[in-house]
């Protein structure tokens, strides 16, 4: 599964997190960094880490759904 | 402001853009010594039903792109529980039109991968451009205008 490991980080330390609430955290690994916006995490994930796997989240204590109300299917996880 | 005038077709409201690796991206590749992939033209269609950008995964794989991000997400499809979706970090371009043909740009956006093929689009632009931007649907005359 695509960003199993990171997913699994960003869960676990999302109780940590929740004082940055609204800010984007950037995790590679084990590794958790917060910043104030998507581009700005976006951007340090490649200048770090390069083309090696790493997941920008939004730091929510509970996560906005996104909705579409065309019929789509979302690419699964 | 910017902006373009497009006639309604059968599907909606379409445009077309470009779709590209963003900034950052293109930075890492350059930097690792791989080729940048050329921009995708796609067809759009604007949806203020959709609150995210969707860009069909044969645009995404064109682009070498792997996911760097994820939501959840509703649709029609997903029934009543919603669905871990995979988020790709994308550019996005959309041209305007003579005298002011600045673009629209954005040089980092995340979008979800969906499959729109099947549909005859490429890409959902959602409300999270729309919020940057002036939208008129006119059905009466049969054409849609968006500035930004």
């Amino acid at each position: 599964m695509a960003l199993e490991k990171e997913l699994e980080t960003y869960a676990r330390k999302l109780p940590e997190l929740k004082e940055h609430e609204g800010k984007f955290a950037l995790v590679h690994g084990d590794v958790v960094d917060v910043f104030a916006s998507y581009e700005d995490a976006i951007k340090e994930g490649y200048g770090r880490f390069g083309l090696e796997p790493f997941l920008v989240k939004q730091i929510q204590s509970v996560e906005q759904v996104q909705l579409v109300t065309r019929l789509l299917v979302p690419s699964p996880v | 402001m910017a902006h373009f005038t497009l006639p309604i077709g059968p599907a909606g409201p379409v445009l077309s853009a470009f779709v590209a690796v963003s900034q950052a991206r293109h930075a890492a590749l350059t930097a690792a010594g791989q080729p940048v992939p050329s921009p995708v033209p796609i067809r759009a269609l604007v949806d203020t039903g959709a609150s995210c950008t969707c860009v069909d995964a044969s645009v995404l794989a064109a682009l070498g792109l792997t996911p760097t991000g994820s939501t959840q997400m509703m649709t029609p499809s997903t029934g009543a529980t919603p669905h871990e979706a995979l988020q790709y970090d994308v550019a996005l371009a959309i041209p305007a039109a003579p005298p002011n043909p600045q673009p629209f740009y954005k040089h980092t956006l995340p979008v979800v991968g969906s499959e729109l093929s099947i549909q005859g689009i490429d890409a959902l632009i959602g409300r999270d451009i729309l919020k940057d931007c002036l939208l008129t649907y006119n059905g009466v005359v049969g054409f849609f205008t968006l500035a930004f």
